[in-house]
């Protein structure tokens, strides 16, 4: 049970987590997925089907940056919308999770 | 598994979407492979971080339905969609199956009825005057005209029910799929 709420809570801050890293500066696909995956456990894979709807919905978009060696890296960076959606989360994160730590500050 | 099974179950399980997009996706995957390769990880580890393919292929399946049913509002993209969602296992088919099944036959029923209406009242506009003697014929053709208008009003209304309720279902759809469906696979002990 407490693993399941853990992949659920995961889950549903996933895209807010990769807005986060977006805003800090452009990343690629790789790094994105290990850096996130080394922070909340998540399965490497499933960042690239989020990154293909958050690409569709015009949050983020991509360009190609020339490589010294082999083909061109593709390179993610946030739009304007999606920089306007990421303040908008983390500020309704930021009130939903202290509420929440008060609750469960308090029941202790 | 290694790069290339992993790749080719890939591939196999995006069979269907069109060429451009499974180039791109499979492209995508190749990339993080190399950069892996460079990190110095093996494929086998690098493979069983990724997921299991087939669910990965299956979640980029999907949304690419619930795209094209955003982007064009017809039955067949309609249909598209409603399958990816079914084929994610994001809604209980079991008891989804009765309710959609009936409401769709009802909406079937009702756009049956009005090409019927349409149908009767283009005839009745059209040959009623020849058909039926000793009627006023202005009478036969207003009634006729009438018919054709409730048939082409009920066709529009079975039209806007038939995009609301898939709309309604792909949105809930949606929703399992992002919340609720992780958690049921942890439970599982398949996350």
């Amino acid at each position: 049970m407490v693993e399941a709420i853990q992949v659920q809570l995961k889950k549903g801050v996933l895209e807010m987590c990769v807005l986060a890293l977006l805003s800090r500066g452009d990343a690629y696909g790789y790094d994105i997925a290990s850096r996130l995956a080394a922070g909340i456990e998540m399965g490497e894979g499933t960042i690239y089907p989020l990154m293909r709807r958050l690409q569709a919905d015009g949050l983020v978009e991509t360009y190609l940056v020339e490589s010294a060696s082999g083909p061109s890296r593709k390179y993610y960076r946030l739009t304007g919308i999606g920089r306007s959606r990421f303040e908008a989360q983390k500020t309704e994160w930021t009130a939903f999770s202290s509420a929440v730590d008060a609750i469960i500050g308090g029941v202790q | 598994m290694t790069r290339h099974q992993f790749l080719d179950r890939l591939r196999l399980g995006l069979r269907g979407l069109p060429p451009a997009a499974v180039a791109e996706i499979i492209g995508d995957y190749e990339t993080h492979f190399d950069d892996a390769h460079a990190a110095g990880r093996d494929e086998a580890s690098v493979a069983a971080a990724l997921g299991d393919p087939d669910r990965l292929a299956r979640e980029l399946r999907a949304e690419a339905g619930l795209k094209r049913w955003e982007a064009e509002r017809n039955p067949s993209a309609a249909a598209n969609a409603i399958f990816a969602i079914l084929g994610l296992g994001a809604i209980d088919v079991l008891i989804l199956l009765p309710i959609v099944l009936s409401i769709f036959g009802t909406l079937f029923g009702f756009a049956c009825a009005a090409v019927v209406m349409f149908a009767v009242g283009a005839v009745m506009m059209v040959l009623g005057p020849v058909i039926v003697q000793g009627a006023p014929i202005a009478a036969l053709i207003l009634a006729g005209l009438g018919l054709v208008a409730l048939g082409t009003a009920f066709g529009s209304l079975t039209a806007i029910g038939g995009v609301v309720f898939t709309s309604i279902l792909v949105w809930y759809g949606r929703l399992h799929v992002r919340v609720l469906k992780p958690a049921l696979d942890a439970q599982g002990g398949m996350a």
